[in-house]
């Protein structure tokens, strides 16, 4: 197993106001995956990913990504194995860096060489030309700006790549591009995804398996046929499932209350 | 405008308007260019900066424009008013009051440089440092601005000439000292608000140090207001070593300080108006100058409104 | 100011005329990059019919939208043949009369309540308000009919939630408060920009369910601009498809597999179904040619 998490627990705050965000989260993903992570707002799925990446201290249960456990402390060097790309392309590229800059920064701190290189190598594979090389983001579209952002993950040659909701901000047309692009460069580079999306059918298209999180807990995982017919244990992934069709007055009678 | 003219600017403006930057020096420049562009539109802030420029440019020229050094005492020629050989009349001294003026202006512009050395590194690493960092480092250093803050201006002053002796450098290095708090708390709030972007978590997941997030991630974000809100303070900034020279604090005499200007030419003011008004008008078109600078460069440099969406 | 009389809410017969009629919409601004031709000769009714306007951002379907209640940004201008609600020739209105009209005849809710309520009243105060603002009653009997409205929008305990602020109520929620306030004064239209983009999906479905009893039980007319086509198409009667400024095609909602526009077919062929396929999804080819076409199909065949 590429990614193996067992009894993930992740709180926020201590005492009185602690927040139990992710109770006893455990998922493992195979080398060269995709593994997806659906549920609404608020059910810890973005909070796993942060986890992962070292972002919030508090959580105990392991986590071992390519035969390490993660420790609180991350080291420099352990940081190349592990990427993410995130939600919003406008917050996650720094405003005032071309899009060389944002290259090369990973270059400078993990001492890689052939700088130019590397950069305009990866921006073909990304779909950019070397002539948006020098450009501010402000400069870019949305989905030229999420490119950039994938390049940044995918420049240090890491293991994995943790997607959060990388499509929910852009246009329709724009999303299908970028599914595109991630389903190809996983196949090339042989990367382990982890996604997170509240849109089912995004993670669907991309995903061979779907986590479902409600209130911090992963309810059900769901195979590919699954996804496909609908037949789903827990009534909670049947209500996601059916509302991800589209709207039905009659569906929304069953609809039950699970927040 | 003839055709020949156009064709002659299109290279360098066709460089920096071009769409596609061919290297980082040209994307910088074109930043640079769209921003002065964005600027132009705006008059009140180009006279701002015409008045810069132009006390820039006194300050360079100023041998070649007044001669002398402006201590040239000619007693017998004393507080004669403005007249073709002494534009703005003579002081108490017999000094050309135009010459003082003058030459007052590299004082004026020195005044600016020393503080701005001062005040911006500081007020800035204080500031990031202490938003990045939090906790108990962050408390330290509040608590440090806080004591800066509170210090009035005048006191420290004396306590510094007390201790120095009187001089421009004292009283400059005092008005520093009391200036760059609200930069820090300034740096500060920016950095707690620039701390969560998702641009900063890319920085850390990527494994950058907290030392490179402050200094390539924050301090650049947070540059901007400091340079506008230290343009638009340069004004008090002025008028407080203008003010300590009038106590005698800060430039000692014969320097042709503005405020010392004022101080020993207020005698006067009655008989011989131009003595200390003449001064007292520089001081307020220098003022105005950097206030209207400042207020165009918030406009073009405020990273609301240059991109970040 | 409701001095011209309202109709009585009867189910819409086919005969009756459109409660608004556009022709020939343009929406132009200054800006200081040059103009930006936002709609580009949108032409539509709407009756008493959820109809959906659907397009990508930059579409101009927000500014479309806008332009019926004038409320377009000041360095722009709204041109057009024609717009009428309810026999008042709206471009012809003076501000008096459209202040009059907006939020009690015709009123609008937006995507973030979070961007919408006033973040230093209570939701309860929010909603009496704008039930005052339109109307000569007392502060009594405006706060019985905020708590009927918060009823009505299915929010349980509404006497404790009139008095919660918008930061301590979820976004279902404070997006069926926004709902209360723009329903409070009986509106004959309805428009909603991107009403739950920002919401959970199961969410979505109960606020949507909430604006279709609107429309039935008030004999409303609801124009919902969304850039979710999938949703709309479920959801409203009739869909415009919008693209560069222009409506691409008109469609009957139920009709949408049978679409003919190109861009309409792309469009839909780019979503990813949840049909568990992994193949890549058809990319959207745009064609230059549609920035400057000129008559929409599908009003042809209506």
């Amino acid at each position: 197993m590429m990614i193996d998490i067992k009894d993930l627990c992740i709180t926020f705050g201590s005492g009185h106001n602690q927040i139990h965000a992710v109770k006893n989260a455990s998922l493992s993903v195979p080398e060269g995956e995709s593994y997806g992570l659906v549920g609404e707002s608020g059910s810890g799925k973005s909070t796993i990913l942060r986890a992962m990446v070292g972002i919030n201290a508090q959580i105990t249960g392991s986590i071992i990504v390519d035969g390490q456990a993660l420790e609180s402390k991350r080291t420099v060097a352990s940081r190349k194995h592990m990427q993410m790309v995130f939600q919003d392309p406008y917050g996650s590229l720094h405003p005032r860096k071309t899009v060389n800059d944002t290259l090369s920064e990973p270059l400078v701190i993990h001492k890689l060489g052939d700088r130019d290189d590397r950069i305009i190598r990866i921006l073909n594979e990304v779909g950019l030309g070397p002539e948006f090389r020098f450009r501010y983001p402000h400069q870019l579209s949305g989905g030229q700006r999420q490119r950039v952002a994938i390049a940044r993950a995918l420049i240090l040659e890491p293991r994995v790549i943790l997607l959060d909701e990388p499509t929910s901000a852009l246009d329709v047309s724009v999303q299908a591009e970028i599914l595109n692009l991630l389903s190809a460069l996983r196949k090339t580079h042989k990367l382990t995804y982890i996604m997170v999306s509240h849109d089912l059918a995004v993670v669907g298209h991309l995903c061979s398996k779907i986590a479902v999180m409600n209130r911090g807990e992963i309810i059900e995982e769901m195979t590919e046929e699954q996804m496909r017919s609908g037949k789903v244990k827990h009534d909670y992934t049947r209500q996601l499932w059916t509302a991800s069709h589209g709207y039905s007055r009659e569906a929304l009678e069953n609809f039950k209350e699970f927040a | 405008m003839s055709d020949t003219s156009i064709k002659q600017d299109s290279g360098l403006v066709a460089w920096l308007l071009a769409d596609f930057p061919q290297n980082a020096f040209q994307a910088r420049c074109q930043r640079a260019y769209i921003g002065w562009l964005s600027f132009k539109t705006n008059p009140i802030a180009m006279l701002g900066l015409i008045i810069v420029a132009f006390l820039c440019l006194v300050a360079l020229f100023a041998p070649w424009i007044a001669g002398g050094d402006g201590n040239t005492q000619e007693l017998s020629n004393r507080l004669q008013p403005p007249s073709m050989e002494h534009w703005f009349g003579t002081d108490e001294l017999g000094r050309d009051v135009f010459a003082r003026i003058v030459w007052g202006s590299r004082v004026t512009l020195y005044i600016i440089f020393l503080v701005s050395i001062i005040v911006m590194p500081i007020g800035l690493i204080v500031g990031t440092a202490s938003g990045l960092l939090g906790g108990v480092f962050d408390k330290i250093l509040m608590r440090i601005t806080d004591i800066f803050l509170a210090f009035p201006r005048l006191i420290l002053a004396l306590a510094f000439v007390a201790v120095l002796g009187p001089g421009l450098e004292n009283a400059v290095l005092a008005i520093a000292l009391t200036t760059w708090s609200p930069y820090a708390r300034l740096a500060r709030a920016e950095t707690l608000t620039l701390r969560s972007s998702e641009y900063i978590m890319a920085a850390e997941i990527m494994g950058a140090s907290r030392i490179r997030i402050l200094f390539a991630h924050i301090m650049p974000m947070c540059l901007s207001s400091t340079i506008v809100r230290l343009t638009l303070d340069m004004a008090g900034i002025i008028l407080t070593a203008a003010g300590l020279g009038f106590l005698g604090l800060g430039a000692q005499p014969p320097l042709a300080e503005w405020g010392a200007m004022i101080a020993t030419g207020r005698d006067f003011l009655l008989d011989q108006w131009w003595v200390p008004t003449i001064p007292g008008i520089a001081i307020l078109i220098v003022s105005l100058g950097f206030n209207l600078l400042g207020d165009g460069l918030r406009d073009v440099l405020d990273p609301r409104n240059s991109g970040g969406h | 100011m409701n001095d011209i009389a309202r109709p009585d809410f009867a189910p819409a017969s086919p005969n009756e005329a459109p409660l608004v009629s556009v022709k020939d919409l343009h929406v132009r601004f200054s800006t200081p990059k040059g103009p930006v031709h936002a709609v580009r000769g949108v032409s539509f009714d709407l009756g008493r019919e959820r109809l959906g306007i659907v397009g990508e951002s930059g579409s101009g379907k927000s500014q479309t939208g806008r332009a019926l209640l004038r409320l377009t940004a000041g360095n722009g201008t709204i041109e057009a043949n024609n717009m009428t609600f309810d026999g008042m020739d709206l471009m012809q209105a003076s501000e008096k009369t459209m202040q009059s009209i907006r939020g009690s005849r015709i009123s609008m809710i937006m995507q973030d309540p979070k961007y919408s309520l006033n973040p230093v009243m209570t939701v309860g105060a929010q909603i009496a308000e704008s039930c005052r603002r339109h109307e000569a009653i007392s502060k009594k009997d405006a706060k019985q009919r905020s708590l009927a409205m918060l009823e009505t929008v299915r929010i349980r305990e509404p006497e404790k939630v009139y008095n919660l602020y918008p930061h301590q109520v979820s976004g279902g929620m404070g997006q069926r408060i926004m709902i209360a306030m723009m329903l409070i004064t009986n509106p004959q239209v309805m428009i909603a920009d991107e009403p739950t983009s920002a919401l959970d999906v199961t969410v979505q479905m109960q606020v949507l369910a909430l604006l279709d009893d609107m429309v039935r039980e008030r004999g409303m007319g609801l124009v919902l601009i969304s850039h979710d086509l999938h949703l709309v198409s479920s959801f409203c009667d009739r869909v415009l498809v919008m693209y560069g400024g222009r409506i691409m095609e008109t469609l009957d909602a139920k009709r949408l597999d049978q679409a003919q526009h190109p861009y309409t077919k792309g469009l839909l062929n780019c979503l990813p179904r949840l049909d568990g396929s992994h193949d890549d999804l058809p990319v959207l080819k745009r064609d230059p040619a549609w920035l400057t076409e000129g008559e929409a199909i599908g009003e042809r065949s209506l």
